[in-house]
């Protein structure tokens, strides 16, 4: 598949706070796309599209709304892993001559859900109510997302000494890349001591491990690489994809500390024809700071376990050795399950940023997906044609 | 104000076995008979040798804390008053890892792979729950 597709069109919804419905803000992020790839609706025929679990046949309300019938058209199920998995399908789906043009995306209204009444804010819950689990959970007062990886953020600090700066050293980094992006939710500087003090959720994770409550949606559009050389935007090349899902689960093995990355990296990796050493810019995964170190260590940009004084070297600014969610990330520019990952990523590759949010030189982007109960892992790598 | 009870496990058809045992102060999983893995959550044939013959079989109540959390945030009503309390990953020392809480220690001293023990709780109305304790020198 490498140097066959491209991403000839991208786009982010209006982020944060907008009060808007999950699926008017993915058609607001498609119709978008559209218009960036310089593109007609009519010359979709294919649709890749997730949002909140709870909507059955996802895509089908997506071609609703957008007024299309398609050739192609699923929703697919791995969580935070789908968005990558997405572009990889329209890739294969292309490839099989199911559809010429798709469109892939994902939305969601977390904060807008979330802040309707005050139970909806207390148990901050986004998974559909009947797929909660019943046992060996909620009589243990085992509820939501950051226990889950806080599991995984202990067992690396036993393992291999990594500390609570360490994890803060993600948040402050991609704090600062926020500031430089003005649709960012956050907008305030983060200091060391801010990270330290800040009320504790789930131990070893505080408030600024965990990434946001926020609404928002992203797409992109995938065609042939021969048909995106005759559109408007310079198109940003797909170079390799791969997968691996830890489906025995999360506390399975050592799945906690040595996640699906790598498997799915290699995969990548093996694909592009590149190493870790050819990535100009990474667009990383952050449900939380502790999930960045693994990840980064997974996909052999250091060694297992040394993700903690890698961060804390200064590498993921944006003039250091690998300059990582440029955008802010899921901590601090609106968290949409990975899908802001695949659009900086190709804004990156497009060098049509000022400088002071341009990453140098950049050639080779990795963007990363995980989720669907924190097994599910998907790898993109994207490069200028 | 039911949402203010403390909830109790909804067992599953597979796991009605455990829970009722638990009531009885006893920790039952299914035993292969073939190769002597035990199974947790339960399945139809045994993961590691794929032979349908299973026993549930009392397990030794030992383990050790693969790892844990101490939560400081509610997410339940009915835990406002229990903040900060510690769910973890116990290891049986059988081979299955479970979600337990650790109780009957100082938060600040528990750490990943500490010995622990099977103890019994009551959530409410009488019904048992498993939950961990530091195990003794003696029967770790």
């Amino acid at each position: 598949m490498r140097d066959k597709y491209a991403i000839v069109g991208t786009a982010t919804s209006d982020l944060g706070r907008t009060g808007m419905d999950s699926l008017a803000l993915l058609e607001q992020a498609m119709r978008r796309a559209i218009d960036d790839a310089g593109l007609d609706v009519g010359d979709i025929d294919g649709i890749i599209s997730r949002g909140p679990d709870n909507i059955y046949t996802h895509h089908q309300r997506m071609g609703a709304r957008l007024g299309l019938d398609v050739r192609f058209s699923t929703t697919l199920t791995n969580g935070g892993a789908s968005q990558i998995l997405s572009v990889a399908l329209a890739c294969m789906a292309i490839d099989a001559g199911l559809a010429s043009t798709v469109i892939t995306g994902y939305g969601r209204n977390s904060w807008t859900r979330t802040h309707q009444n005050e139970g909806s804010r207390e148990k901050m819950e986004l998974t559909p109510d009947d797929q909660l689990p019943k046992e060996f959970a909620p009589e243990y007062g085992y509820f939501a997302a950051p226990a889950t990886h806080a599991f995984g953020a202990r067992r690396h600090m036993y393992e291999f000494g990594t500390k609570r700066e360490h994890f803060g050293h993600v948040a402050l980094a991609f704090r600062e890349h926020a500031l430089r992006n003005p649709n960012a939710v956050m907008k305030k500087p983060l200091t060391m001591t801010d990270y330290l003090e800040a009320r504790m959720i789930a131990e070893p994770y505080g408030l600024y491990d965990c990434s946001l409550v926020s609404d928002g949606a992203g797409a992109t559009i995938v065609t042939s690489l021969e048909r995106a050389k005759t559109l408007k935007q310079k198109p940003v090349v797909i170079k390799g994809f791969g997968t691996f899902n830890n489906a025995r689960g999360w506390l399975a093995d050592d799945h906690m500390i040595r996640l699906a990355a790598k498997q799915s990296g290699e995969q990548a990796y093996r694909m592009a024809g590149l190493s870790p050493a050819d990535v100009s810019t990474a667009q990383i995964y952050d449900c939380f700071t502790g999930m960045v170190i693994a990840q980064l260590e997974d996909y052999g940009f250091c060694k297992k376990g040394d993700g903690g004084p890698f961060v804390a070297s200064g590498a993921l600014s944006l003039d250091g050795a690998l300059p990582t969610n440029t955008s802010g990330g899921q901590l601090s520019e609106a968290h949409v399950e990975g899908m802001l990952q695949i659009v900086e990523a190709v804004r990156q590759l497009r060098h049509g940023y000022a400088a002071d949010r341009q990453v140098k030189n950049a050639e080779i982007a990795l963007v990363s997906g995980h989720g669907g109960n924190t097994v599910c892992h998907s790898s993109l790598l994207l490069g200028r044609a | 104000m039911s949402e203010h009870l403390l909830p109790l496990p909804e067992p599953s058809i597979e796991t009605e076995k455990f829970w009722s045992a638990v009531q009885e102060r006893r920790l039952v999983m299914p035993k292969c008979e073939a190769c002597g893995t035990v199974n947790f959550p339960p399945r139809v044939a045994c993961e590691a040798c794929t032979k349908a013959d299973f026993t549930w079989t009392e397990m030794s109540g030992r383990g050790k804390v693969y790892s844990y959390t101490v939560y400081h945030r509610v997410y339940h009503p009915a835990f406002k008053e229990k903040v900060p309390y510690v769910v973890a990953v116990v290891e049986l020392e059988e081979g299955p890892r479970i979600i337990s809480n650790i109780v009957g220690v100082p938060l600040a001293e528990v750490t990943c792979d500490m010995p622990v023990a099977v103890m019994y709780d009551e959530v409410r109305d009488g019904y048992l729950i498993p939950k961990f304790t530091p195990a003794e020198r003696s029967n770790a």
